[in-house]
């Protein structure tokens, strides 16, 4: 600072404010404009709109055949799928049902209509034979078609429906594996 | 330790001691700045993640297509919407209400069938005409009642059953198509202004027997002579040319034709008791025309009941409750009722006992500020043309640096999610804006159709930005085709989103409608994968003309869900 004619009479006094040379350049302006400098950024920096990250992309519907099927146990990472007269329905939501060690977990994988029907989760209600043909439940008595149908109701509430299920050697087969 | 400390003093004391007039000035600057950002500081409109996510994907596709997209309003696992739900005065409030057609639009409109619960009007909804700069005409909504009773049983006694409507926006445009559903005639609704020779190829081809057209605008000797199926016409004349005769066909010309005049039919009936007549079975449908500009060949494209129903009551739901269309509410159709989207706003804004204002100066690229030169609408419906016409003539007008400020502000403003309010700022320094309506502030809603493949002139997300802010209301963007009433898809109404589409000219058209679903199939050229969907865009519902149609456009689902060209 300058000396003032102030200091020269009374030395001993505190400085008085330098009101007639008040520069813009001090240090104290140069830190509150930078923070106003940041502050206005921060207002005014353009955003964006809010976006949502990617929607999981569609299960394509597929056909399957029984051996295509019977991968999607559960087992290895692979979704839960069980056949129902032909509609595939992916079940993975239900895995503590219908996947590895649940009470369902045979017909994880399989055409389960018959299961279902009869009300036994046992081995023998599924078709051994996968390559052979499927299921024509043409021997179910009434009582047990309605228990079938009041099964379809539910999954169809609950479960997606990703495909549908033929037998192997038939032509729709055929095409989904040309 | 204390050194460290009595230095960290005195550098502090040293930079306070610069203090003066300059940092008192700074300091208020950043406390004002403050004060206004918190002030300024609101919610947006909407919550932000629902344009994140703006239609309802189906979880499962089949292979070469895409995913079924849907409105929110009905999702997946509920039935798409089919029509008005148009409750009969006394039905049981829980009871579902049916799809109804257009004879129920004007039983809503008479007061016959009561409004929804919660809403209000004084009993009937109101239509009012505008002719130049003359003022405004109030309608009786019996006077018309009867109008429609004497048109549609004279039309009916001589057997009508295909009647070319070819008349600008008027109320005997909105009477015959009423008239249609009662009396049991289809309406083919003929766009105005066609050369003679093209009104009469259309005649032909849509096989229409009786035309309604105003005095003086088709020569009858052509007419005559080139439609031959036409056995009845007509006239509406204006109350300016009353005074002439009308109905005589002069020697030699037409002479099967059988000739009225619409106010003679009308006068003759005046102390008659007209009612109109409600037979039980389902009307005829309406015709329309998708024409690129008069004069070019159209596609003809008939709408069932079931259609314009699906459509009406799509378009008045796709709005949020305090957005709706309302009594309180004058509506004015600046698009042609010829296009389907324009007509179906109309009877939505009738069904809600809205004012309506006919103005005969509507169509693709009138002028709004000359249509709106005497009235005030609060909501309209414009042609892309209009809308981009309004947007360069006041673009252009822009040419002040605090202009260009006041209007970055609401660009800001409306990219945060809000729509610009009146306040301080705006008071000191407003954007400008476009001459819409006699009271400024007034228009509250505009609704903008791009009509496909039609080349109309496309509207990008900036231009429709620029728009809510010159007109200071809420713009709906929407994509129309020929087979589906209404409209395929409209964007949402809080949408202010701007920018996003650096490679299209046109802006998303938002989620469809919930009377129909899209999907897209795969093509030569754009294929739906897991990473994108794109392909011929195909629209399933019940407004669509045949259930289903394959709009032969490429187009694509963005990651917010909504529809656009790609």
């Amino acid at each position: 600072m300058a000396d003032t004619p102030a200091t020269v009479i009374a030395p001993t006094l505190p400085l008085p404010e330098a009101t007639h040379a008040a520069s813009v350049f001090t240090p104290i302006n140069f830190i509150l404009l930078s923070v106003f400098a940041v502050i206005v950024y921060l207002r005014l920096k353009p955003s964006g709109p809010q976006t949502l990250p990617r929607a999981p992309p569609p299960t394509v519907f597929r056909t399957f055949t029984p051996p295509s099927l019977f991968p999607y146990n559960g087992l290895n990472n692979m979704p839960v799928y069980l056949a129902v007269r032909g509609r595939i329905f992916d079940v993975t939501s239900g895995r503590n049902f219908y996947g590895p060690g649940g009470p369902y977990a045979n017909f994880a994988g399989r055409d389960a209509s018959r299961g279902l029907a009869c009300g036994s989760f046992d081995e023998d209600m599924l078709t051994k034979d996968l390559d052979g043909p499927l299921d024509t439940l043409e021997d179910l008595d009434s009582e047990q078609r309605e228990a079938l149908r009041g099964w379809e109701e539910r999954f169809e509430e609950k479960y997606l429906i990703v495909g549908k299920l033929v037998p192997v050697g038939s032509p729709e087969a055929d095409d989904t594996k040309a | 330790m204390a050194g460290l400390l009595e230095q960290l003093d005195s550098s502090i004391s040293d930079i306070l001691a610069g203090w003066n007039t300059y940092t008192t000035l700074i300091a208020f600057s950043i406390v004002g700045f403050l004060g206004w950002a918190i002030y300024d500081n609101a919610d947006a409109d909407t919550h932000p993640l629902l344009l994140a996510r703006q239609a309802q994907a189906s979880y499962v596709r089949q292979s070469g297509e895409s995913a079924v997209y849907r409105s929110p309003e009905t999702p997946h696992g509920y039935p798409l919407r089919t029509g008005l739900a148009v409750k009969p005065a006394g039905a049981p409030m829980y009871s579902a209400g049916k799809d109804g057609d257009l004879r129920d639009i004007w039983l809503r409109v008479t007061g016959e069938i009561p409004l929804e619960k919660g809403a209000s009007s004084n009993g009937t909804a109101k239509i009012m005409t505008v002719f130049g700069k003359e003022g405004v005409t109030e309608h009786k909504i019996e006077d018309v009642t009867k109008e429609i009773a004497v048109v549609g049983k004279h039309l009916q006694e001589r057997g009508a059953k295909r009647v070319a409507v070819y008349l600008p926006n008027s109320l005997e445009f909105l009477g015959a198509l009423f008239a249609g559903a009662f009396y049991d005639f289809t309406p083919i609704l003929i766009p105005y202004n066609q050369p003679h020779q093209t009104l009469v190829e259309l005649l032909v081809q849509t096989g229409a027997d009786a035309l309604i057209a105003e005095a003086g605008s088709v020569p009858l000797a052509d007419v005559s002579r080139g439609a031959s199926a036409l056995r009845s016409i007509i006239w509406t004349v204006e109350k300016t040319s009353r005074h002439m005769d009308w109905s005589e066909v002069p020697e030699g010309i037409g002479g099967k034709l059988d000739v009225a005049v619409w106010h003679e039919l009308v006068q003759e009936q005046k102390n008659g008791v007209a009612t109109l007549s409600s037979t039980a079975d389902k009307p005829p449908g309406v015709v329309f025309l998708w024409q690129e500009a008069v004069g070019k060949a159209a596609e003809i494209v008939e709408f069932t009941q079931q259609n314009l129903t699906a459509a009406v009551g799509s378009l008045i739901t796709s709005l949020p409750a305090v957005h709706r269309l309302s009594a309180s509410d004058t509506f004015l159709p600046a698009d042609a009722f010829t296009h389907s989207y324009s007509l179906c706003l109309t009877l939505a804004a009738l069904f809600s006992h809205a004012t309506v204002i006919i103005n005969s100066v509507a169509g693709p690229g009138v002028d709004l500020t000359l249509a709106t030169r005497s009235i005030a609408p609060t909501v309209t419906v414009i042609s892309a043309e209009t809308a981009a016409k309004l947007h360069s003539t006041t673009n252009t007008s822009i040419t002040g640096g605090l202009q260009k400020l006041a209007h970055y502000l609401e660009t800001r403003m409306l990219t945060a999610g809000r729509m610009p309010t009146d306040t301080f700022l705006t008071k000191l320094n407003a954007p400008t804006r476009a001459t819409v309506g006699t009271i400024p502030g007034k228009l509250r809603l505009v609704f903008v159709s791009e009509r496909l493949g039609l080349n109309t002139p496309p509207l990008s997300s900036e231009d429709l930005s620029d728009l809510r802010i010159y007109t200071k209301a809420r713009v709906v963007y929407a994509l129309t085709t020929a087979k589906v009433a209404g409209a395929v898809a409209q964007t949402n109404i809080y949408d202010y989103r701007r920018g996003d589409m650096p490679t299209n000219k046109h802006s998303h058209f938002g989620p469809p409608l919930s009377c129909l679903e899209i999907k897209l199939k795969d093509n030569a050229h754009h294929k739906t994968n897991d990473e994108q969907s794109a392909g011929e865009l195909v629209v399933t519902g019940s407004s669509v003309a045949g259930g289903e149609v394959h709009l032969g456009v490429n187009a694509t689902i963005r990651d917010d869900h909504t529809l656009a060209y790609v």
